[in-house]
């Protein structure tokens, strides 16, 4: 199964102003486990690749974020998730197509279950 | 759209009332003229003459419903929670043909949100159901 | 001291043909503070904005080299541009142990509030100006220049608290709203529309805003009191792509067209010429002040409208200084919204930009050290919002004092102003009282 990940920054990665309680290491736990992972955010798309590479991760895209759509277009996966910590977030999601989580929830982690379930 | 109802006062009821029996009605003070020597008109209504400052000749002329597009901008972004679910939509200005210097704003219902909203166009009203009352609401749809 | 009265509207310069202002010259600031600056309150009274007016009015006293006991007068604009705090402890909201017991020191800042927590002993004048710190710095250069107080803190702390800003709720509306609301239409759609029009009469297109904002941000990245500075400096690095990929708020406006709300307090300390002699900056003299209240003829600003409120400003600017537009130095209008920015370049005629000729201005050299540099304090785009940046910027440019945002031409006026065309506030400025 593969998944795409795509994170809101600010108030959603430990990154963010303010952080928000996804780290860095669940988003490397991501990418390791297979996931496609990237950003989809208002900050401008300099800064979000500025802020992937000083923490040495490679990303798979950068977007803003009305441009999900773009997004899945781009990469193809079973599973295209979002999670943001603002309506605004929750509303492009739904628009491009995409599974929303919360930022609480996406701490959680529900991609990991996602891929252990697919296994059996 | 989920327009908001206007709640009216005691200045603005007949305007209101107007539009829920289908009718476009703007306040004339009939004291006055306009630079041009028309009548003078004004919207929003007022208490008083925004001319004169009186209130003694001040009524209501019925428009005949037609417009046009004077200007617009699309919004993605509304702080009228109201209106969220249908972003994004167009916000035109529409002068109206009997007296240009009096703007009224329009969803432009039928009117598909992209670059080519017809400005120049002409609009004729309508009127529209609201999210909270019964209150109807000045509609504009384009129709050249 | 328990409230404090509004500043008498009679007092405001608003109209033409009042001549040269009777206090040209003979007051100065000769004060700047700022706060730190955050994208949100973070809930500890440390940083609150009661706790930030404090100390952005300490280091205006300290720069003039005064103490509290100087001041006799206040003049705040009291109300924050940020939502209410709420007091609402159900929602784990609630008011704290005085003086931070109610919205006043949260949301804002009253001028009682900061007379009793700063130790104001002898402040004997307080007033209020509504909606931007431009009101208040116009009252307090007439308070001074009339006589009715001689050394007078003049306060704003603007905040932004956790949550979503400015959301309008509910399905019905009334008093002005009834005309607007339903349809969405307020000052955003506003700004956007205007833009739009002139856009169309000019022929020109959003796309030619970008050299202005990335010359914003440049100016940010050289202000010290900044937001973007302090907090997120890679803001600061934009190019044209990221702005013209930005999303739209209200097309044609985008969200790097619109200011960053922010939590900060600011403040500046007015005295006279005469006692400014003695005080340790170097001071800048007010030589007129100008308060514009647009009326509109129907439901919106026209852009007939916008561009004759720009133009009755500057004219006015010009009559009250003496000054014309080749004699203005420094220029700073508010570009809170950056799409209304170009209304005041070309009714100010600034460095002969005439109608319609702003956007292609923008493409030119406006880098502080060039030949025009436009808006050297990087405005709220730059910095955040505040609405008084270019006021804090054109002091320090006249001082001498901006640092790396140092314009290289003469410095010796300036002209600084916030909000819209329509309802704004001025300050010329100038190194000498004559």
């Amino acid at each position: 199964m593969k998944i795409l990940v795509s994170f809101d920054i600010d108030g959603c990665l430990e990154t963010g102003d303010p952080p928000g309680p996804i780290t860095l290491d669940m988003v490397r736990k991501a990418q390791s486990s297979g996931c496609i992972i990237g950003s989809c955010s208002d900050r401008a798309l300099s800064s979000q690749r500025r802020m992937w590479d000083d923490n040495n991760i490679v990303y798979d895209f950068v977007s803003p974020k009305y441009a999900l759509g773009d997004v899945m277009k781009q990469f193809e996966a079973d599973k295209y998730i979002h999670t943001g910590d603002r309506d605004m977030d929750e509303m492009f999601a739904k628009k491009a197509g995409f599974d929303f989580y919360w930022e609480k929830e996406g701490a959680e982690e529900p991609w990991l279950a996602m891929l252990e379930e697919s296994k059996d | 759209m989920g327009k908001m109802s206007p709640v009216p006062d005691e200045v603005s009821k007949p305007f209101w009332d107007a539009c829920n029996e289908g009718k476009l009605i703007v306040q004339n003070c009939a004291g006055c003229k306009g630079n041009d020597g028309k009548d003078w008109l004004q919207h929003p209504p007022q208490a008083a003459c925004y001319k004169c400052g009186t209130t003694e000749n001040l009524t209501w002329k019925e428009m005949n419903g037609r417009g046009k597009i004077h200007g617009y901008s699309t919004m993605y972004d509304s702080r009228i929670r109201s209106l969220q679910e249908d972003q994004p939509f167009i916000i035109a200005v529409i002068e109206l043909e009997d007296a240009p210097e009096i703007k009224m704003f329009s969803h432009l219902p039928g009117t598909p949100v992209d670059d080519d909203v017809p400005v120049g166009g002409t609009v004729q009203v309508e009127f529209q159901d609201t999210l909270g009352t019964e209150q109807k609401v000045a509609e504009w749809r384009v129709v050249s | 001291m328990a409230s404090t009265e509004m500043f008498p509207e009679s007092r405001y310069r608003k109209t033409e043909g009042l001549g040269v202002w009777e206090h040209r010259g003979k007051v100065a600031i000769v004060g700047l503070g700022n706060s730190p600056t955050s994208r949100r309150w973070d809930g500890t009274l440390e940083t609150s904005l009661g706790a930030w007016t404090m100390l952005a009015a300490q280091k205006a006293l300290d720069e003039a080299g005064i103490t509290v006991d100087d001041v006799d007068g206040v003049i705040a604009c009291d109300k924050g541009m940020g939502d209410d705090w709420g007091g609402d402890a159900s929602q784990g909201r609630g008011y704290f142990e005085a003086p931070y017991d109610s919205e006043d020191g949260l949301s804002g800042v009253s001028a009682h509030w900061l007379v009793k927590n700063m130790g104001l002993k002898n402040v004997k004048m307080t007033y209020h100006a509504p909606g931007c710190l431009s009101t208040a710095l116009v009252a307090a250069a007439q308070a001074v220049g009339d006589g009715e107080a001689h050394t007078v803190l003049v306060v704003r702390g603007t905040g932004n608290m956790p949550g979503r800003y400015h959301q309008t709720p509910g399905n019905t509306t009334g008093g002005n709203g009834q005309w607007t609301n339903p349809w969405g239409w307020q000052l955003i759609p506003q700004i956007a529309f205007g833009f739009d029009q002139y856009c169309r009469t000019y022929g020109k297109n959003h796309d030619m805003m970008a050299p202005f904002i990335l010359n914003q941000r440049r100016n940010g990245s050289m202000f010290p009191e900044g937001f973007y500075y302090q907090n997120r400096p890679d803001d600061l690095q934009i190019t044209a792509e990221d702005y013209l990929a930005s999303r739209w708020i209200c097309k044609p406006m985008n969200m790097n067209d619109c200011d960053l709300p922010i939590q900060t307090a600011g403040a500046f300390l007015f005295t006279t010429a005469e006692r400014a002699k003695d005080m340790k900056k170097k001071p800048v003299y007010v030589l007129n002040h100008v308060t514009q209240r647009g009326v509109v003829r129907s439901s919106l600003e026209t852009m007939a409208e916008t561009e004759e409120f720009s133009a009755h400003i500057a004219r006015k600017c010009y009559e009250g200084s003496g000054l014309t537009a080749s004699e203005v130095d420094v220029f700073n209008p508010y570009d809170g919204f950056t799409l209304f920015t170009q209304w005041f370049l070309e009714g100010f005629g600034w460095h002969g930009v005439g109608k319609g000729e702003a956007l292609d201005f923008y493409a030119g050299d406006i880098r502080v050290e060039g030949p025009h540099p436009f808006s050297s304090s990087g405005g709220n785009n730059g910095n955040g919002r505040t609405r008084w940046w270019g006021h804090y910027d054109t002091v320090q440019q006249l001082r001498g004092e901006a640092g790396d945002r140092q314009v290289q031409i003469k410095h010796e006026t300036g002209i600084s102003g916030a909000f819209t065309p329509g309802h704004s506030d001025w300050l010329v400025l100038g190194t000498s009282p004559d």
